[in-house]
């Protein structure tokens, strides 16, 4: 290979998109040929000034909610459910809201300490989540099952774990599954889960909860990292990454989807 | 498939392109309000095509495509799609190129700077390198999304970041980044 194939080479196979074949050639030309290597350096200048997740343009919070309400209106053929009416005496509704209004204070003072605790301990597996995470990426243990097929990986969690962990790829909306790993967090085994989002690795990791518990999704953000969890499905997920929000946000919502 | 189910299927396929759609046609159009818009031409007439959709098929290209159609169609109509520029052939030509500095991207300015260097590309090649560095999306999903053979998108991406190259090794000669 010379200089001018290079050239018209360099750019997919930075991108990943050469055949092994000429891979290897590119590699033969590059290590012989200091004026390449200097291209190929420039060009990996070049894509870490892109690389900046803060490039891309935040979608306005408002534009999920007006595509929503410009779709057309679901036809349904099924009647609504009739709902019962009852009439309300009119002298019944002040002491209803005052009841209401009893109940709810007497709620969030038997439970503000429960409330406490719980933010508490989340902040704390928030902490314990990102600590894993980073530590995934430092020691070079990201995967022990290193595979971007659901059916290799999810069979390689039942052989390690007392739960079946749910597993499925995402590549279509840009979110590949790229393996598994064992974990261990708050005291007990979990699986790690672990997506690439671009150049940007995803853990989540997911433990049984009860099936009854559904929370909404809980957002934490330290050090530049976005931590998500929620649960669903009789499974608690922690979703962490250096992705911007807003992939994380759809990313959550891919896997919700599924669940 | 009633309107419901299909409904369902589309909004669980389409909204979490969301960001990706409303990135693309951000840099597209160059500004939010007009982006804003495209976005939602591109959800109805996604949802009046969704027929056309095939189980099974990229629905991230086939989504895109949409938006970026949309957004030509409007620059087209408004007189404002800016003409291709073709770079003198000698441009690929490298000599010798001086290394750039170290990205440093905890600053402000470099993101703007950016930006800026992005904005500045003609559409033909600004589209690419968004679909690619900030989208990430394949060389044959980008082909997809802008009707041009595999050789293009090639060729589009190495002249773009080579001229983008030039953007930012001027700004730095200039102290600008």
């Amino acid at each position: 290979m010379n200089c001018e194939e290079f050239q018209n080479y360099i750019d997919a196979y930075i991108d990943n998109e050469l055949e092994i074949a000429a891979t290897i050639l590119v590699q033969h030309h590059l290590r012989d040929c200091a004026r390449c290597q200097r291209l190929l350096e420039t060009r990996n200048a070049v894509r870490a000034f892109l690389s900046n997740p803060e490039i891309r343009f935040e979608v306005p919070d408002a534009l999920f909610g007006k595509i929503q309400s410009a779709l057309p209106a679901v036809n349904s053929h099924a009647k609504p459910p009739s709902i019962p009416w009852f009439p309300i005496s009119w002298f019944s509704v002040p002491f209803a809201l005052a009841a209401t209004v009893a109940v709810m204070f007497g709620l969030v003072f038997l439970n503000r300490d429960a409330i406490f605790d719980h933010a508490r301990g989340n902040n704390i597996l928030a902490q314990e989540v990102i600590s894993n995470h980073v530590r995934s990426l430092l020691a070079a243990h990201l995967l022990d099952v290193p595979s971007t097929d659901q059916h290799t990986v999810k069979p390689w969690f039942n052989g390690k774990l007392k739960f079946s962990p749910p597993v499925q790829d995402f590549a279509d909306h840009g979110f590949r599954l790229i393996g598994g790993r064992l974990d261990y967090i708050n005291g007990q085994e979990v699986a790690a889960v672990v997506y690439q989002r671009n150049r940007h690795v995803i853990n989540m990791f997911v433990w049984p909860s009860e099936p009854a518990h559904i929370t909404p999704v809980e957002t934490f953000t330290k050090d530049g990292y976005n931590v998500f969890h929620w649960n669903r499905a009789g499974f608690e997920y922690w979703a962490v990454s250096d992705v911007n929000t807003e992939d994380l946000k759809t990313f959550t919502a891919l896997q919700m989807q599924q669940s | 498939m009633n309107d419901e189910q299909t409904r369902g299927r589309f909004e669980s396929l389409l909204l979490p392109l969301l960001s990706d759609a409303y990135d693309l046609a951000r840099w597209l159009m160059k500004n939010p309000d007009d982006a804003e818009d495209m976005v939602q031409e591109s959800y109805l007439r996604a949802f009046r095509f969704f027929g056309s959709f095939h189980e099974g098929a990229n629905c991230r290209s086939w989504f895109l495509r949409i938006v970026r159609n949309t957004c030509y169609t409007a620059l087209g109509s408004r007189n404002m799609k800016e003409k291709e520029v073709p770079l003198d052939s000698e441009a690929d030509e490298v000599e010798d190129p001086a290394p750039l500095p170290p990205a440093n991207l905890s600053k402000k300015a470099t993101v703007e700077a950016v930006r800026e260097a992005i904005a500045s590309l003609p559409v033909d090649f600004r589209e690419v390198v968004v679909l690619r560095e900030l989208e990430g999306l394949s060389y044959k999903e980008i082909s997809e999304v802008t009707a041009v053979p595999l050789g293009t998108v090639m060729s589009r991406l190495a002249r773009a970041r080579h001229q983008l190259y030039l953007i930012f090794a001027d700004r730095k000669q200039h102290d600008q980044l």
